[in-house]
Parts: C-alpha cells; sequence; structure tokens
C-alpha cells in the first residue's frame, strides 16, 4: 500500500512554511545558533531555536498553558492540513488519525515540574505544569484543536522515530474507514538535553555541523515541527516504507542500515536525504550507502538546520518531497571536499528525478529508511 | 467500526492469536503468582519505598521488590546499568519466550509513559547539587523510552526486532496491544511482541499528587468513599500470531484477540468527559471491531483509577453499553502502573478466561450511589468467562478498549 503525501508543514529555526524554508535552503543560509544558559551552572550551549515570536500567532485555549514544542506542532499539523485542503469537521473528524512523532518530549515543563520538586519539595509541584510533562501531551493538544475524535497516537524513539511514525500511519491506514493520516515531528531544545548530549560526547559547542567528517565533532541541537497529511492518492507516495531496525552496538549501526538500504531501493534512487550530525552516526550511513547505492547523490540538511530528533524524520521526508516537486536539492553545508559520497556540493537540479530514500539513523539505537516517489 | 477489505489479494481479515505471555508487577512475578495473587485477593499496596514521599498526600504505590527484580539476571556490568524498567521487561520477555523459544517476532509494539525516568531524575538532582556526575553518561544512555524493549530483546532473543514505543499515557498499554492486534489481522504481520511498562519514579508520583488524583487511603474504585489512585509498576507482554499460522505449527493458543477500540474525547488533559463519551466510544468501536453484541462479554476489567471523574465516567459507559456484566478494576490490588496498566490487565483478563474466574476489585465498601454496576466486590469469584474486555483511558482524553476471547483446545 502506497500513501501520497497530500501537504506538508514546516516549523523550523530557519522560517515557518514550507516553501520559504525551502526557498532559504536552495540560497545556502544557515540557521543561526543562540546560546542557552542554566541557572545553576556556568557551561552555556549552542542551538538553533525556533524564534519565540513565530509561535505566537496562534491563540487557542488549549495553547495557553502549553510548552513551545505542543505551539511547533500545532503551527506546522494546521499547515499541513491547510496544504492539503482538508477542514476537519465533525463529519470527519473520526475518519482523520494522528500520529506523533517525539523523542524528548515537552522537556523545558518537565525540568520546570522537577525542578520545583527538588528545590522547594512535593509540596510546590505544579498541577498545571504536569500534564504538559506527558509524552502525548503536543498530540492531545492539537487533536482537541482540530475536533480529531479517533486514533491518535504518540510514538517515541530518538531520531529514527518520525520515519517510524511514517510506518505506523502505514499501518493504521489499513483501516478503510480513515481518509487522512496527519503525521507530526516535533521537539523543543533546552540546556537540559544540550548537557546531556554534550556528557554523551555527541555534542559540539558551537557550529557547525560537518556532515560525514573524519573527526565525529558532534551536532548542534534546534527545535521545531515537520507535518505530513497522508492521503490514499496523490502525485509524491511513501513508496516504500521499511519497519526500521535496532542496533545493540554502534558498530551494528551500519550493517542494519544495509539492510535497510537494500530493502527500500530495490528500484533505482536518483537522491538520498541523509541524516548526518556529525556524530558516529555519518559514518554507519556513508558505509552502507557507499555498498548499496554508491551512485546517488546524498543530501543532509542537519547542518543548515540542526539535529531536531523527534521532528528531524518529519524534516527529511518534507525535504525529499520538496526535491522531487522541485528538480531540485539544496547545498549540503560544511562538508569536507574529500567526502567520498556524491554530495550535493552546491544548489544541484535533479531534474527528472522519480524516486528519493530518506535515511534515519537515531544515536539511541533506532534505524529506519524510507523511499518516497514521484508519480 | 473498522472495516476490513481486501488489499492487492492480501486477505486483512485474519484472526489473531495469543501464543505467550509474561508479567511482572506487585502482583508477582510471572503467570503463576499473579493468577495466585489474584484468587487470593491480595493487597499488594505498600508503603513506598524507593524515594521520599514525606511531603506527598498520598504514602503508598504498588512496587516490585528489587531483591528479586535484579535477582538471578546477568549479573555483568552492563545488565547492572539497565534501569530498573529493563529489568521489568526482561523478565515478562523472558517468561513470554520460554512458552514459544521459536517465535520470530517481526515487530514489537510497547507501551510506556515514562521510559527510564528515574534515571532521568538522578542526573538532573546530581547536576542542581553539583554532585558527581560519573554515571551521567548511564543515566542518559538508558533514559529514552525505547531502551527498556531493546534491552530485553537483546538479553531474551538476542536479536533486534524494530519497534514501535507507544506513548498514549495512561492508555499506552492497550492501544500498543490494540495496534499490533491490527498490524497481525491486517495480514502485514505474521507475528507482533507488544505490552507496555512502566517503573515508578518521584516525577511521576508527585505529578498526581499535586493533581489531588492520588489518595493516602486504600484504592477503592468505583466506591461510594473512593479518594482517588495509588500508582504501580510492571511490565507484560503478550505474543501476538496470525491464529491460522499458530494452529498449522501446534502452537498452544491461550486466547484470541477479537476487537479494538480507540477514541479521543478532547475534553480536558487530565479529566474525561463526565458524559463518558470517550469510554465509550471505545468499547463501542472494540465491539464493532469483534463483530459482537454487549451481552456476548463476560467480563470487564475497568481502567478503573478510582478517581471521582475516571471511576464516575467509565462507570456511566459501562452501564450504558452492559446489562450488569461482572467489572472490577484490578488497579485495588497492585495500583496504577500506567503505561503497563493495559498490558498488566491484558494479561489478567486472560487468566481470568483461562482459569475461569473473575479477578476482584478489593477495598470495595459501597458503589456509588450514580453507578449501575455489578462490581466483583473484594473475592474472585468463578464464573464462566467466554470474552473479557479490557479497558485504559488517559490524559489527553485518549481511550482504548480491547476484547480478549477464550479459546478451547
Amino acid at each position: 500500500m502506497s500513501l501520497a503525501i497530500a501537504g506538508m508543514g514546516w516549523v523550523t529555526p530557519l522560517g515557518n512554511g514550507v516553501d520559504a524554508v525551502w526557498e532559504r535552503l536552495l540560497r545556502g543560509d544557515e540557521a543561526s545558533a543562540t546560546p542557552i544558559c542554566e541557572q545553576f551552572a556556568d557551561r552555556s550551549y549552542s542551538a538553533f531555536r525556533v524564534p519565540e515570536s513565530a509561535v505566537t500567532g496562534l491563540a487557542h485555549p488549549r495553547l495557553r498553558r502549553a510548552s513551545v514544542i505542543s505551539r511547533f506542532a500545532a503551527i506546522a499539523g494546521l499547515e499541513a492540513l491547510q496544504a492539503a485542503g482538508v477542514k476537519v469537521d465533525s463529519q470527519n473528524a473520526g475518519r482523520i488519525a494522528l500520529i506523533f512523532a517525539i523523542s524528548n518530549g515537552g522537556v523545558i515543563y518537565t525540568k520546570r515540574f522537577y525542578r520545583d520538586v527538588v528545590e522547594t519539595g512535593a509540596q510546590s509541584a505544579s498541577p498545571l505544569l504536569f500534564p504538559e510533562t506527558v509524552f502525548n501531551a503536543p498530540a492531545s493538544h492539537l487533536a482537541a484543536i482540530l475536533g480529531v475524535t479517533g486514533t491518535t497516537y504518540t510514538v517515541v524513539g530518538d531520531g529514527a522515530v518520525g520515519l517510524l511514525a511514517i510506518k505506523m500511519a502505514e499501518d493504521v491506514m489499513m483501516d478503510k474507514s480513515l481518509d487522512y493520516c496527519l503525521v507530526v515531528g516535533t521537539e523543543e531544545v533546552d540546556w537540559l538535553l544540550c548537557d546531556a548530549y554534550r556528557r554523551w560526547r555527541l555534542l559540539r559547542s558551537a557550529p557547525p555541523i560537518e556532515p560525514f567528517g573524519k573527526q565525529k565533532r558532534g551536532m548542534i541541537l534546534s527545535e521545531g515541527a515537520g507535518a505530513i497529511v497522508l492521503a490514499r492518492e496523490g502525485p509524491i507516495t511513501v513508496e516504500r516504507a521499511h519497519p526500521g531496525g535496532c542496533y545493540r552496538k554502534r558498530g551494528e549501526a551500519e550493517e542494519i542500515l544495509k539492510r535497510i538500504l537494500r530493502d527500500v531501493s530495490q528500484v533505482e534512487i536518483d537522491f538520498v536525504i541523509s541524516s548526518a550530525n556529525g556524530t558516529f552516526i555519518d559514518q554507519a550511513e556513508q558505509g552502507a550507502l557507499e555498498q548499496v547505492i554508491p551512485d546517488a547523490i546524498t543530501y543532509a540538511a542537519k547542518p543548515a538546520l540542526g539535529e531536531s530528533v523527534g521532528a528531524s524524520g518529519l524534516w527529511q521526508v518534507i525535504l525529499g518531497a520538496q526535491a522531487l516537486r522541485h528538480g531540485e536539492l539544496p547545498p549540503v553545508l560544511h562538508a569536507d571536499p574529500t567526502i567520498s559520497l556524491r554530495l550535493a556540493r552546491s544548489r544541484m537540479a535533479v531534474a527528472g528525478a522519480r524516486r528519493a530514500v530518506i535515511l534515519s539513523s537515531g544515536v539511541n539505537q533506532q534505524v529506519a529508511g524510507l523511499r518516497l516517489a514521484l508519480r | 467500526m473498522a472495516q476490513l477489505g481486501s488489499t492487492k489479494g492480501v486477505k486483512t481479515s485474519e484472526r489473531v492469536a495469543v501464543v505467550a505471555a509474561g508479567v511482572v508487577s506487585p502482583l508477582g512475578f510471572g503467570l503463576a503468582e499473579t493468577l495466585n495473587s489474584l484468587r487470593r485477593a491480595k493487597d499488594c499496596v505498600t508503603a513506598v519505598t524507593r524515594f521520599s514521599v514525606a511531603e506527598c498526600h498520598c504514602k503508598t504505590a504498588g512496587q516490585i521488590p528489587d531483591d528479586r527484580l535484579l535477582a538471578g539476571l546477568n549479573t555483568g556490568l552492563r545488565a547492572k546499568r539497565l534501569h530498573r524498567a529493563s529489568h521489568m521487561m526482561i523478565h515478562a520477555l523472558r517468561e513470554a519466550v520460554m512458552q514459544v523459544p521459536q517465535f520470530e517476532p517481526e515487530l514489537t509494539i510497547i507501551g510506556t509513559t515514562s521510559g527510564g525516568m528515574s534515571y532521568g531524575e538522578q542526573y538532573y538532582r546530581s547536576l542542581c547539587r553539583s554532585e558527581n556526575l560519573r554515571h551521567a553518561p548511564t543515566w542518559i544512555a538508558n533514559y529514552p523510552a525505547q531502551k527498556p524493549v531493546i534491552d530485553a530483546q537483546e538479553e531474551v532473543l538476542g536479536v533486534s526486532v524494530p519497534c514501535q514505543v507507544i506513548a498514549n499515557a495512561c492508555a499506552s498499554g492497550t492501544n500498543a496491544i490494540g495496534h499490533a492486534f491490527e498490524c497481525v489481522r491486517s495480514g502485514r504481520y505474521q507475528r507482533v511482541l507488544t505490552g507496555g511498562y512502566d517503573a515508578l519514579s518521584e516525577l511521576v508520583f508527585t505529578g498526581f499528587d499535586s493533581l489531588q488524583a492520588s489518595t493516602p487511603e486504600k484504592c477503592r474504585p468505583f466506591d461510594r468513599h473512593r479518594a482517588g489512585m495509588v500508582l504501580g509498576e510492571g511490565a507484560a507482554i503478550l505474543a501476538l500470531e496470525n491464529l491460522e499460522l499458530a494452529r498449522k505449527r501446534g502452537a498452544a493458543i491461550l486466547a484470541e484477540i477479537v476487537g479494538y477500540g480507540i477514541s479521543t474525547d478532547n475534553f480536558h488533559i487530565t479529566q474525561p468527559d463526565p458524559s463518558g463519551v470517550g469510554p465509550r466510544h471505545a468499547m463501542e468501536r472494540a465491539l464493532q471491531s469483534a463483530q459482537i453484541s454487549a451481552d456476548e462479554v463476560d467480563y470487564i476489567n475497568a481502567h478503573g483509577t478510582a478517581t471521582i471523574f475516571n471511576d464516575a465516567a467509565e462507570g456511566k459507559a459501562i452501564s450504558q453499553l452492559f446489562n450488569g456484566v461482572p467489572v472490577s478494576s484490578t488497579k485495588s490490588m497492585m495500583g496504577h502502573s500506567l503505561g503497563a496498566a493495559g498490558a498488566v490487565e491484558a494479561v489478567i483478563s486472560l487468566l481470568a478466561l483461562r482459569h475461569q474466574f473473575l479477578p476482584p476489585n478489593i477495598n470495595f465498601e459501597a458503589l456509588d450511589d450514580s453507578l449501575d454496576l455489578n462490581v466483583v466486590a473484594n473475592e474472585s469469584r468463578s464464573a464462566v468467562v467466554r470474552m473479557a474486555l479490557s479497558n485504559s483511558f488517559g490524559f489527553g482524553g485518549t481511550n482504548a478498549s480491547i476484547l480478549i476471547r477464550r479459546v478451547e483446545a
């Protein structure tokens, strides 16, 4: 079963809106890093953040107390539905499924809630903050805004979770009573996350992200949301979604990626949207790509947009769909010229491209892949 | 109603067997201990020992003792680093796999709400107090929600299986089983491991306490004097297989999952619609999905948290749909294990079907005047149980119900 992408929505540190972000990427723009500090720590980090002004326009009672992660998701989800021409009403509310991909969830409010418990005791714990710490809070807010009454799932995982959510959407859409599935990936950045990834030696102190570099200098975190509306018919399809895999040790990631790539590249592949982010996963993806589809052009957006973890898979799918639709790939930023992969080193025409592979490798043991096709 | 048709010539309405199950909860380690606790109506809620609850309204929870949880497992350095949730998953999966050693899952679908949350708490506390952060990489690596699933697969199966982790708050476990059921029923998968897990954590405990959802008293679902929930923890696994294929290979079939219903009521992020419309739709959809009528259900394992609002909404929905069907909330015995609850309660329903009894709703004195329910009060009862319904509802207005049928040997 192939599902079509009927609409897309995008909230990124480079701006909101699919066409606007796409234009900036084609121009070779890169998000600006901002420092993130914490009151109890001397160390600060750099992250690509969505400007606060970009998420203040959406007024809904359910978002009044919600964290930015829910606002990102709502803006992207509503853009995707509008682009698909889908208006949710009482007649079709049960015919639309909602699937969320999340990695770290509402970390800002979780930290704030627990800080009160640690600093002043359990009696200070906020009953207003606690519900926002739950993984499915963003999904429940968007379901309430839209009035969706049927299937709503929040899927949790690492950077691969966006593609796993799309695979789940494919399974959910086996129910023929459903017309659409809105898949949203969303993430917010906090100092705590930066510190955690730094202690895990996966974060670098300042940009750039250098994809596929020999030295794994690390990633820069970012935030935002990506959303796609999956429908029964449309010009761009998710032609093949692999159920993904889990690597036990980092050294196994490449082998599992090869299996996934072999599965999704049984037809000619024109280009690949890689999830290279300056960490160990780049080596695994490079090794798999060179072995399985060495001739495919590879694009990696994380040097421009940052590592948005739960949102990143959806961002990659939007990029793949845009490239198929427009016949162009943006330039891969900060890539060493000696890298042996066929990278899109400058804005590159891929006119006539029919198929793209999206490869998502998470740093917490999950990998996934899918194939998009232009009909 | 899920309309299952034919897609590209693939038959898309397969029957779904439960061929193995494993469980660890405050009720016990494994199916036999769980059955024994259920039959004896054992109260497994005890004073919280894992963290200080001095400032909390509620002081109790259903807890799994660490001495048993960690005993007998791999004692290597890696095993020591694993989160308690991973150990729970390992116990549950090991029990299930021992029943079907040849089971090769294509997919694992697991529900949880908080992953390795207590490691996140340790990390944050150490940061705030400028304490030694030598163990921080271990805490961070073992915190993600998928980690206990991958750990259990590695430890028990020795292979990596694609996994989907559903975090739909307290409905997660039932959602995971329901989605796994749909995956096998659609014909897209033959064998799926499913279930749920959650380990007690301070953040979640204080969260429910801050909402005044938890009680300093006994947990009394559907009782006139109910005052709230108590938390619990646990893990449960079900191995689902295409029933026809399971029969062909001569597998023992523990039960059949026949229906799944999901609904979202959008009323409030923490409270159900008082009309009971969300739970009612989930139960109705499960009945429609199974193509059975309400009078074919012999037992309902209710969500029954013992909060004022949940039990009122769920009780209303049950009485609107069912006429005097025995109902119990086994949370009264072991607390609410959140993402594990739906999976543990599916196993309890399976035991009720296998052993022909009704699990009890303990601490029960008198039915809430506004409810019309046939509560299995305080003691388990022998009964003919051919079909069981298990409910789970969660924050965000997410509601899920599954129907499990007895399969004659």
